[in-house]
């Protein structure tokens, strides 16, 4: 388990980084905390001619609110999602997220932007930017471009980037004060990557829903957002026969797949499950200051 | 016969000097190892890089069954820092392959070449070392290597390796069932018909790995001007890896030296001879150069011996009465590719036959064990060996007759246990159990978890719709088994002995050298509270070495719980006659008689009178000082005895699960977990809570997450350990303790082994609570480990069969 040879950059601006990737293409490899490219490295399942690491790009670690965005550089730490003022209490869902990521050890390196680009299906990070419509800019030597979460993800490990393309920062759109939230996860251990995940936030100030973003992982090629909830929810007074339809209606959009640890069968049954509780949840707690 | 001079000791008058002084058998020392391995300063074999070291990569088998048609490493020899590329051929009459052997009657053992001859048996299986000046070089010659295989059929359910016409793993065996055997007493068909009561099951115990934290190693080194082989390595077992050596290598014992320094646990895992030790003992020898290996943990999961795999079909017959009459098991084995050296692959599927009637009466038994060979990793040792599983069928049998019999698991358990009175009791299969906790463990563990108020909260739960399930798992084993029994069946080796070496030298410094090799289990502390007892001397006046073959002239390691009852007796036995003579010393130098004169704290003192001497003016006094002691008094402060438990002695524990699972995610989480467990004497109440902790995890690791998977091709798909799950510091809950002493074994010091006992009983505890637990859906474990799926699967048939009905 030792990688194969790789030559080695450790540039410190953005510029220099790019001019890197341009110059390599598909050759280099971006490292940034290294938790999920490392071992692929190590098990020589990925073989970069370069690995570009980012680690000292000082301008890509920042994390601030701006208006109703919060704004995180790419090379921000999971660690400092998970510790922010500003997510425990204008993003409680995330920060609820952020506790679900691996250990201690590993959110203490990985990054955002790593875990965007990685686009694990069964991670919070992608999750999360699709269920607060993360907005994430994207570098490359020609220019920037933004890209919405909905068009970054479109399979297992595979996201709209190109080889020369750098994730700068993200974009979160932060609910209004006093939206509900709910995050339910179900994995093996602690830790883990999850077998189904669902969050949501939601809006209703007088119990009837104004509007609700409901997203789930695990339980398909790509974190989903589960639009036809949505719109059966919203403008709608929660009752036990609207949460019914909402849980037949999670499970069937879903393509859940099976593996090792767990069928397709098991991971719709899961979707279901939590499905049912994160809106039960969400509407529960709309109102409600942060904790 | 129990040992009346140290019984006396402790229970004698208190009120003489000496005998006033705390003892420390018994006392919660903190570890003298700790120190060096909390602070970064132990040494383990990884550390240890000799100058001009050369480094080993293996590149192992891609396939599960193959032939190999040729190997070509031209290109891998010809890459810059490559030192050398060796196959089979370059071993080629230097050493012959590893075989187990047994007197086992129709035991076929099998010829593992430490690197691949002719054919590659499972995916992993060392075929080429590359020699290389560091790893990393290495790494990359293998993938230079090209091999040419024909892909034979891969044997992997070991039922179908069982059947008439499945391909030959091994050409020259008549079958891939290296060794069968039966247990019986009496007439188990007529037993069987006349029970009232019938409760059967198919049961599975999936393949563990043992997990160390510290991956396999080893470094050779031959000494080409003395022409001496050093190999230090990741063993539990550098004695028996000695003789191994000087036997393969056709080298006399005195220049060849196992070293086991500092190891990272073993569990099994590393207590038997791999082909990587051979090889490159043998290759350092052939290439004069010191060669270094260290696995990954991908080698580690896919190489090192694993254990407990196990499918048992088995029946128990009761009266009405809940007695049992009869039980009838047969289990199937599956070994993986080679029978290990120097187990057997038989030993692990026979314990699991030997000990399934448990801790109860059975009057009459049948047990049937094949074992199979598969294009699996070998299977070895693995702490609890064979038992887990014996536990985990017998103990779900008693749970499914007590709901027959519309009894509670305890009072059937109570009905059934031997009992004080009848020890020692003759199990069918031939175990002999001497005293120990059976009905006392059960009865403590009830009390400890108060069972009626369990009971109770458990009904309240299913009230609510919580699904609250208590599983008992009440277990016997064998511990520090003497010469009377093999650890082995028909295995040819001694494992009933160990010798120990106490020495005080011309400073008064106590030095004591074993032939057990503490991995873990802190022998260097406890070996050494028994010795400062005996002695009489301060703890940090003794140096216990092991894990070394040349500190003794046979002995054999640290494995079958074995340790503290060996070593500890074999430390006992020669402390005394240490202390005899360094009293005849100071009875000339105090002017005393010897009885007159008692030992503490590393001073000699005479009863009632204010004179002392100490250790070190004895020594001084024996070895130095001309003149201060006659002639004849003079003589070497040391001692070596060898000590025998012959039968060993039994240990036994209840362990109490208490589990909830989730209605409707159908998550399972542990709510408690007591153990009540009866290891005799107790040296260090820390150190037996620790192993307790640590086999109790293991165990949940078998009852719940731990797996290794092959798949149909035979390639294993848990080589990593996002695959392989361990249960983690999140995944153990407290786990509650309660030590008994019913009455202390004959074993010197009165001691019993107690290292594995949390393995054996904790997946059968647990397995029963889950069971429990899960009883509204009218659903049984009975396949462990119990994964998230495995339930999810279990609940969904239940539903569906209670649709369709």
């Amino acid at each position: 388990m030792k990688p194969a040879p790789f030559e080695y950059a450790r540039p410190e601006t953005v510029e220099e980084v790019l001019s890197i990737l341009a110059e390599h293409g598909d050759e280099a490899k971006i490292l940034a905390g290294g938790q999920s490219l490392v071992p692929l490295l190590n098990f020589r399942m990925l073989r970069p001619a370069i690995l570009v690491d980012v680690n000292r790009v000082a301008a890509l670690d920042f994390l601030e609110v701006d208006g109703d965005i919060l704004r995180v550089g790419a090379l921000t730490r999971h660690l400092s999602l998970e510790l922010s003022d500003a997510v425990r209490t204008r993003l409680p869902v995330l920060r609820r997220a952020m506790e679900h990521v691996a250990h201690v050890a590993i959110r203490s390196r990985g990054t955002i932007g790593g875990s965007l680009s990685h686009a694990d299906p069964a991670a919070e990070l992608p999750m999360m930017a699709r269920l607060l419509d993360a907005r994430i800019h994207v570098r490359n030597s020609g220019g920037e471009r933004v890209v919405d979460a909905a068009d970054f993800f479109l399979a297992p490990l595979t996201t709209s980037l190109e080889p020369e393309d750098l994730v700068t920062e993200v974009r979160l759109s932060l609910p209004p004060q006093g939206s509900g939230w709910a995050f339910e996860e179900y994995a093996q251990r602690s830790g883990d990557f999850a077998f189904a995940a669902v969050s949501a936030v939601v809006e209703a100030p007088e119990g009837r829903i104004e509007d609700i973003r409901l997203a789930a992982m695990g339980v398909d090629e790509t974190p989903v957002r589960l639009d036809a909830i949505e719109e059966e929810l919203r403008g709608r007074v929660l009752d036990g026969r609207l949460v019914d339809g909402a849980v037949e209606l999670a499970r069937q959009s879903v393509n859940p797949n099976t593996d090792l640890k767990a069928s397709a069968e098991h991971r719709r049954h899961l979707m279901g499950v939590l499905t049912r509780r994160v809106i039960t949840q969400a509407v529960g707690r709309t109102g409600k200051a942060a904790a | 016969m129990t040992d009346p001079t140290l019984l006396d000791r402790v229970t004698k008058d208190p009120g003489e000097a000496g005998e006033m002084r705390p003892r420390s058998v018994g006392a919660r020392v903190r570890r003298l190892e700790d120190p060096r391995l909390l602070s970064g300063r132990a040494r383990f074999t990884d550390d240890l890089e000799p100058r001009n070291c050369v480094h080993v990569a293996f590149r192992r088998s891609d396939h599960a069954h193959a032939r190999i048609l040729s190997v070509d490493v031209s290109e891998a020899s010809a890459m810059p820092g490559v030192v050398a590329v060796c196959t089979a051929a370059d071993l080629e009459g230097i050493v012959g392959p590893i075989r187990a052997t047994s007197r086992m009657k129709d035991y076929f053992a099998t010829s593992m070449h430490p690197l691949a001859r002719d054919k590659v048996r499972y995916v992993g299986e060392p075929v080429v070392a590359v020699l290389a000046e560091n790893r990393y070089l290495a790494e990359d010659a293998l993938e230079l290597i090209n091999i040419e295989y024909d892909v034979l059929e891969p044997l992997v359910d070991p039922e179908a390796a069982l059947a008439d016409g499945a391909p030959l793993l091994h050409e020259e065996a008549p079958s891939n069932v290296i060794a069968s055997r039966t247990f019986a007493r009496g007439e188990i068909d007529a037993a069987m018909a006349e029970a009232e009561i019938r409760v059967s099951g198919r049961f599975r115990m999936r393949r563990k790995t043992p997990l160390a934290m510290e991956n396999r190693a080893c470094v050779a080194e031959w000494d080409a001007g003395r022409r001496a082989l050093t190999l230090t390595s990741t063993t539990q077992i550098p004695g028996i890896v000695r003789d191994a050596l000087a036997e393969l290598l056709e080298m006399p014992g005195h220049s060849v030296r196992v070293v086991a320094p500092d190891v990272g646990g073993g569990f099994g895992g590393k207590g038997s001879l791999y082909g990587e030790e051979v090889a490159l003992a043998a290759l350092s020898r052939k290439l004069e150069l010191p060669l270094k290996w260290t696995s990954d943990r991908l080698e580690d999961l896919i190489s090192t011996s694993q254990g407990f795999d196990e499918l048992v079909e088995a029946e128990l017959g009761l009266t009405r009465d809940g007695a049992i009459m009869a039980l009838n098991a047969d289990v199937i084995g599956d070994i993986g590719a080679y029978s290990i050296y120097p187990w057997t692959g038989v030993m692990e599927p026979v314990q699991v036959v030997s000990f399934m009637p448990g801790p109860y009466r059975v009057p009459v038994y049948r047990g049937h064990v094949r074992a199979v060979s598969t294009c699996k990793a070998p299977t070895g040792p693995y702490r609890g060996v064979g038992r887990p599983i014996s536990t985990f069928v017998m103990e779900r049998l008693m749970d499914m007759a007590a709901e027959r019999l519309g009894l509670d698991p305890v009072e059937l358990r109570l009905r059934n246990l031997v009992r004080a009175e009848e020890f020692p009791y003759r199990v069918a299969s031939g175990i002999v159990w001497d005293r120990s906790s059976f009905v006392e463990s059960l009865e403590a563990a009830c009390e400890a978890v108060d069972y009626a108020a369990l009971r109770r909260e458990q009904a309240v739960a299913r009230a609510e719709g919580r699904l609250l399930g208590i599983g008992i798992a009440t277990y016997a084993e064998l511990t520090g088994i003497g010469s009377r029994i093999s650890a082995a069946p028909g295995m040819p080796i001694n494992t009933g002995t160990e010798s120990a070496t106490v020495r005080i030298d011309s400073t008064g410094a106590v030095t004591a050298n074993f032939g057990i090799a503490s991995h873990g289990q802190g022998l260097e502390t406890t070996l050494a509270q028994v010795l400062a007892d005996e002695l009489g001397a301060r703890l940090e006046d003794i140096r216990v070495l092991h894990g070394d073959s040349s500190l003794v002239a046979h002995g054999t390691g640290t494995y079958a719980s074995r340790s503290a009852v060996l070593a500890g007796g074999a430390g006992t036995l020669s402390a005394r006659a240490v202390k005899d003579k360094v009293l005849r010393v100071a009875a000339h130098l105090l002017e005393a008689s010897v009885e007159d004169l008692v030992a503490h704290d590393g001073f000699v003192h005479v009863r009632g009178a204010n004179r002392n001497v100490s250790f070190r003016e004895i020594a001084k006094a024996n070895y130095s000082d001309m003149g201060r002691l006659p002639k004849e008094l003079r003589e070497d402060l040391s001692s070596t005895k060898t000590y025998d438990p012959f039968f060993g002695t039994a240990t036994a524990a209840t362990h109490v699960a208490v589990v909830e699972v989730d209605p409707e995610t159908y998550q399972v989480s542990l709510r408690r977990f007591l153990v009540a467990e009866d290891c005799g004497r107790i040296i260090n109440p820390m150190i037996v809570d620790g192993q307790v902790h640590g086999a109790v995890a293991q165990g949940i690791g078998a009852a719940l997450y731990e797996e290794v998977v092959y798949d149909a091709t035979g390639q294993m798909v848990t080589a990593s350990l996002a695959d392989y799950v361990v249960p983690a510091a999140g995944e153990v809950p407290r786990i509650d303790i309660v030590h008994l002493e019913a009455e202390l074994p004959s074993t010197v010091g009165g001691f019993r082994g107690m290292g594995e006992g949390g393995t054996i009983g904790a997946p059968a505890a647990i397995a029963n609570a889950l069971s429990d637990a899960l009883s509204p859906f009218g659903v049984a474990v009975c396949d462990l480990p119990a994964t998230p799926e495995r339930i999810f699967r279990l609940i969904e048939n239940a539903g569906k069969a209670k649709a369709s009905a």
